[in-house]
């Protein structure tokens, strides 16, 4: 909402410059969104809370000032417009016969309505124009320029018709029938559903409740006679109607954050102020006001020490009973203690702590001083399996991959898990449609938004299928670790085998029991003999060459998918250290010829199995096959660390290879 | 004696004419060694008499300690000369580029998050996981927002059915911990959430949020204040300060948003972080939590806030497209 420095200052008399007044209205809760140079003067943007309608005027912003800035006083204006005293009450009985009005909503709280007549409604005086040219709006006519001025100066929204375009002169104010059409103002076409609100006249609608004005209804150039309408419309029901209809104006604005319902009159009687002054017209007495029942608030018990404690700093009682009261609360003291009861344009004032708020904010927040809590600390940080989750993530780092954040709202994608997806119900668009229900589609992207080759990727994040929602880790590795280097290294490149080597340190890392297995189900995704899983966590191996060839993806990528919940990541038990013995290894190479069909972990078994405890470690450093190798075979090399208590000889370390040799050889091994 | 004599003169004539240290070693072993000349005089001491064997002996010895200190000095003047042309010979231009090693990069969103976690961990509030997937009733009934409140429509949030939807604010913990856990308190967690917004520069439809509360006797919005700051000091610098607005949402009251200020980072201007406030005692009551003897604060914040203004991004989306040249910009 904007205002003028001098719509201010019609209001409130304070030594404050424009730029002060802005930041006491931002710190006061009504934050500046900038203050604009128009025409030399000051035009103050100022955004209004939801919930604090009784802002949206320029006597709501001055009882701002006025409460919060001690040396401004209130001008005669801000006094006459926030008198409960109205004018004296005059006949209405001219009023009652040309006009009558029904109420058939209780969306409508209050309806009053004044006539003028012998108006000619021409241009608006120079300094009204120039007025609402300030704050952006354009000048239409001597009626609507009027209306929309005292709303901006009060708050109350006021519509103006032409008397003689309201059939019957009859106003009823009703829900919408269903299908029901009315062009509004801008001259578009509406069609309303029963959840809206309309002006009608004996026939046809003629405005739109709080929000606009009808094409045939509204005062013209040939407007004579005008009817004048000062309302009150509930707030959810004009910001329901305003949304469906997608019309944002002023006064669907004042109204859906609440307008006060006892202002109605006091409008009325400053546009018929304005409008005498402006121009020769025959003013009809009386104003006709249907006002059924007068919202009544409650008093709240609001208690000094209370106070003090919520906000952290010390206000006195005297102080607290002055703030509530310059912001126009009731306010009944008791000791330390009030009974307070709001004013009629504060809805938002329901309990002791939106009163502490008030106290608050207008003895100033700048005041609260730092302190830490004191009192019991749980130890903080994460525990359990965030933890575990956030090791995890460590240990991948330090295998060399890359961490990527992707969204998790999603097209279908052949990467896609096995599980029925979630779907959200009003997309932005079908790309973004389902929540992913695998870390896979979206490492596949990172990999092709970034060259497609020598990636090594992976995320943490939630994964979801109908009924469940659960923490999955995705790998995706593909090409040269590290950069190639003009040093000439050797460099490692991606496998089955180092991606093998990354699940089994991420598992290590939480020291969690976990056994790598042929799968019990080929997964679709993966290479079929290239595969293999983590029972009740996931699977891993190299992409299968269609999906690659589909995604325009080399061929040799290795992916992984594990679920990473509580039940997954349960620890084993901690291992008794081992001795470190103090005698020197022994080292004895093994290199056999094996059929292929004999698999690593029976070769791995024998081994330690004849060896026994000697065995310290052993490591495949070889596997040939080709040239010189029968089809079917291959010829492997082992290394065998022996250590024990006491220095092995020669012959000792020899009977152990001869041992495992033998144990090779029932496996059908030949020694090289 | 006299051949004891002129063999010292030989070898110590070639320890000076010696230019290379393998020379040195080739004449330490030719002479000097347990093999080599001099060494091979003592073995002729057998033939002298028995008079002068001691006297004979004294001389080999005496020359040989000689020589080999002779040796020695050489040896070292020597090895300075070579070495000094080997490390010109190796001399590296260590302009050239490094080689990276393999250890990966973590994105600069779990770099923020952990930063958060840590700070927040050493204050004594204890992380806590929340579904993205959330309840309607956690989301907004909980958190004390009357029925029909804007942010409930769907063109701003994105529903799956008509009791669940992708949380839009990370505020839905509360609920959920307010259900387990009794006085007091200290919570915070950080996650994903969602609105359903169009996506440019400044606005995305996923987003991360850190959100944090306390309850406990005789919490106040100094205590809110208080936190803030050094929140605010860990993560800014230590020079940050704490500012108040007053502001709405209806889970706290008094309800602020909260603007930091640092001469480095952004010169002394106040930078808007995020809403907080007094939780509100409809809240803690709806859960039994007695809310004349305890009270407690709230404050939440975008975690992709923090690193857009310590590093100046200005374009949203960079965070989730995942672009490398993006990423390995920060580590």
């Amino acid at each position: 909402m904007k205002l003028t420095e001098s719509m201010i200052r019609d209001m409130v008399m304070t030594d404050l410059n424009a730029a002060e007044i802005g930041d006491l209205l931002t710190m006061t809760g009504f934050e500046i969104e900038e203050i604009l140079e128009v025409e030399g003067e000051p035009v103050l943007d100022i955004n209004i809370m939801a919930n604090r309608g009784d802002g949206a005027s320029s006597v709501g912003i001055a009882r701002e000032i006025l409460a919060k800035d001690k040396t401004s006083h209130p001008t005669e204006l801000y006094k006459k417009l926030t008198s409960n005293l109205h004018t004296i009450e005059e006949s209405t009985n001219t009023l009652s016969q040309l006009i009558s009005i029904e109420i058939n909503t209780p969306d409508c709280t209050r309806y009053a309505c004044k006539c003028y007549e012998g108006i000619e409604n021409g241009d608006s005086p120079g300094w009204l124009k120039s007025r609402l040219e300030k704050i952006g709006q354009r000048p239409i006519s001597l009626l609507v320029d009027i209306a929309n001025y005292v709303m901006i100066e009060t708050g109350q929204p006021l519509h103006t018709f032409d008397l003689d375009t309201i059939n019957d002169r009859r106003i009823i104010v009703r829900q919408a029938n269903p299908g029901e059409k009315m062009n509004t103002l801008d001259g578009i076409e509406r069609t309303f559903n029963s959840e809206n609100m309309l002006i009608c006249d004996a026939n046809s609608p003629v405005a739109v409740a709080g929000v606009m004005g009808g094409e045939t209804s509204e005062a013209t150039a040939s407007t004579k006679r005008c009817l004048l309408e000062s309302a009150h419309f509930d707030h959810q029901s004009v910001r329901k109607t305003r949304k469906q209809l997608g019309l944002h104006t002023d006064a669907s604005y004042r109204f859906e954050r609440y307008v006060d319902p006892e202002g109605a009159i006091r409008a009325i009687n400053r546009f018929t102020e304005l409008l005498e002054q402006a121009t020769n017209c025959n003013t009809i007495p009386g104003i006709l006001d249907i006002y059924p029942i007068k919202p009544v608030r409650n008093s709240v018990h609001v208690r000094t020490d209370r106070t003090c404690q919520i906000l952290g700093m010390e206000v006195t009682a005297d102080l607290i009973q002055q703030y509530l009261s310059d912001l126009g609360s009731i306010v009944v003291r008791t000791g330390e203690n009030f009974d307070v009861t709001p004013p009629s344009w504060r809805i938002d004032l329901v309990k002791e702590n939106d009163y502490i708020e008030e106290v608050g904010r207008v003895h100033g927040y700048e005041k609260i001083p730092e302190l830490l809590p004191i009192g019991s600390t749980p130890i903080g940080g994460t525990h359990g399996s965030e933890a575990k989750i956030d090791r995890i993530r460590e240990e991948l780092l330090r295998c060399g991959l890359n961490q990527i954040i992707s969204h998790s709202l999603r097209d279908s994608h052949p990467l896609d898990a096995d599980t029925k997806r979630v779907r959200v119900l009003q997309p932005h668009s079908p790309e973004m449609a389902l929540l992913r229900n695998s870390m896979l589609p979206g490492l596949a992207e990172a990999c092709l938004k970034n060259g497609g080759n020598d990636i090594h990727l992976f995320e943490v994040g939630k994964v979801f299928s109908q009924g469940s929602e659960v923490i999955q880790l995705g790998i995706l590795s593909i090409g040269n670790f590290g950069t190639k280097s003009w040093e000439n290294c050797t460099d490692q490149v991606a496998s089955f085998y180092s991606l093998k080597g990354i699940v089994e340190r991420t598992f290590q890392s939480v020291n969690c029991d976990f056994k790598i297995t042929a799968p019990q189900h080929l997964d679709p995704r993966f290479h079929p003999s290239r595969q293999a899983s983590i029972a009740g966590s996931g699977i891993f191996g190299q992409i299968h060459p269609d999906i690659a060839e589909e995604l325009n993806l080399p061929e040799a990528i290795v992916i992984a998918e594990f679920e990473l919940s509580e039940q997954v990541l349960v620890a084993s038990s901690v291992g008794k250290y081992k001795q470190v013995h103090r005698y020197p290894a022994t080292k004895r190479d093994i290199a056999i010829l094996i059929s292929k069909e004999i698999n690593y972990e029976q070769i791995e078994s024998a081994i330690c199995n004849a060896c026994g405890d000697v065995l310290e470690k052993h490591q495949l450093f070889d596997v040939y096959e080709g040239k010189g190798i029968d089809p079917g075979y291959h010829s492997i090399g082992i290394a065998l660390q022996l250590r024990k208590q006491g220095t092995f000889t020669d012959e000792e370390a020899n009977q152990v290879r001869d041992c495992v040799v033998s144990a090779l050889e029932l496996l059908g091994a030949k020694l090289r | 004696m006299n051949e004891v004599h002129s063999l010292e003169a030989v070898v110590k004539d070639a320890i000076a004419q010696a230019n290379t240290t393998s020379e040195l070693r080739a004449i330490e072993h030719q002479y000097l060694g347990k093999s080599g000349e001099l060494t091979g005089l003592m073995r002729g001491i057998g033939k002298l008499p028995p008079e002068e064997k001691p006297k004979f002996g004294a001389a080999v010895n005496e020359a040989k300690a000689r020589l080999e200190s002779e040796l020695l000095s050489r040896f070292a003047t020597l090895k300075k000369t070579e070495q000094a042309s080997q490390f010109e010979r190796e001399r590296l231009d260590i302009t050239m580029p490094s080689r990276q090693t393999t250890a990966g990069r973590e994105h600069v969103l779990q770099q923020t998050i952990n930063k958060i976690k840590r700070v927040m961990g050493s204050m004594g509030f204890v992380y806590h996981e929340g579904p993205e997937l959330e309840q309607f009733r956690y989301n907004f009934d909980v958190l004390n927002y009357p029925p029909d409140h804007p942010a409930m429509d769907a063109q701003d949030t994105f529903y799956v059915s008509d009791d669940l939807l992708l949380r839009t604010q990370c505020t839905a913990f509360q609920g959920r911990v307010f259900e387990k856990l009794k006085p007091p308190m200290r919570c915070f967690t950080v996650g994903r959430t969602y609105r359903n917004e169009a996506v440019d520069r400044t606005h995305s439809h996923t987003f991360h949020q850190i959100d944090v509360f306390m309850v406990d006797e005789g919490i106040s919005m100094a205590h809110l204040k208080g936190t803030l700051g050094a929140f605010a000091g860990q993560m800014f610098g230590p020079d940050a300060k704490v500012r108040f607005r007053p502001d709405f949402f209806p889970f706290v009251e008094p309800g602020v948003d909260y603007a930091i200020s640092t001469e480095r980072l952004f010169g002394g201007k106040w930078v808007e972080l995020g809403g907080a406030g007094m939780i509100h005692p409809n809240i803690l009551e709806s859960f039994g939590i007695d809310s004349e003897r305890y009270t407690g604060f709230a404050f939440g914040l975008g975690v992709e806030r923090i690193p857009m203004m310590a590093y100046g991004i200005d374009d949203l989306r960079n965070f989730l497209e995942n672009d490398m040249r993006f990423l390995e910009q920060f580590s």
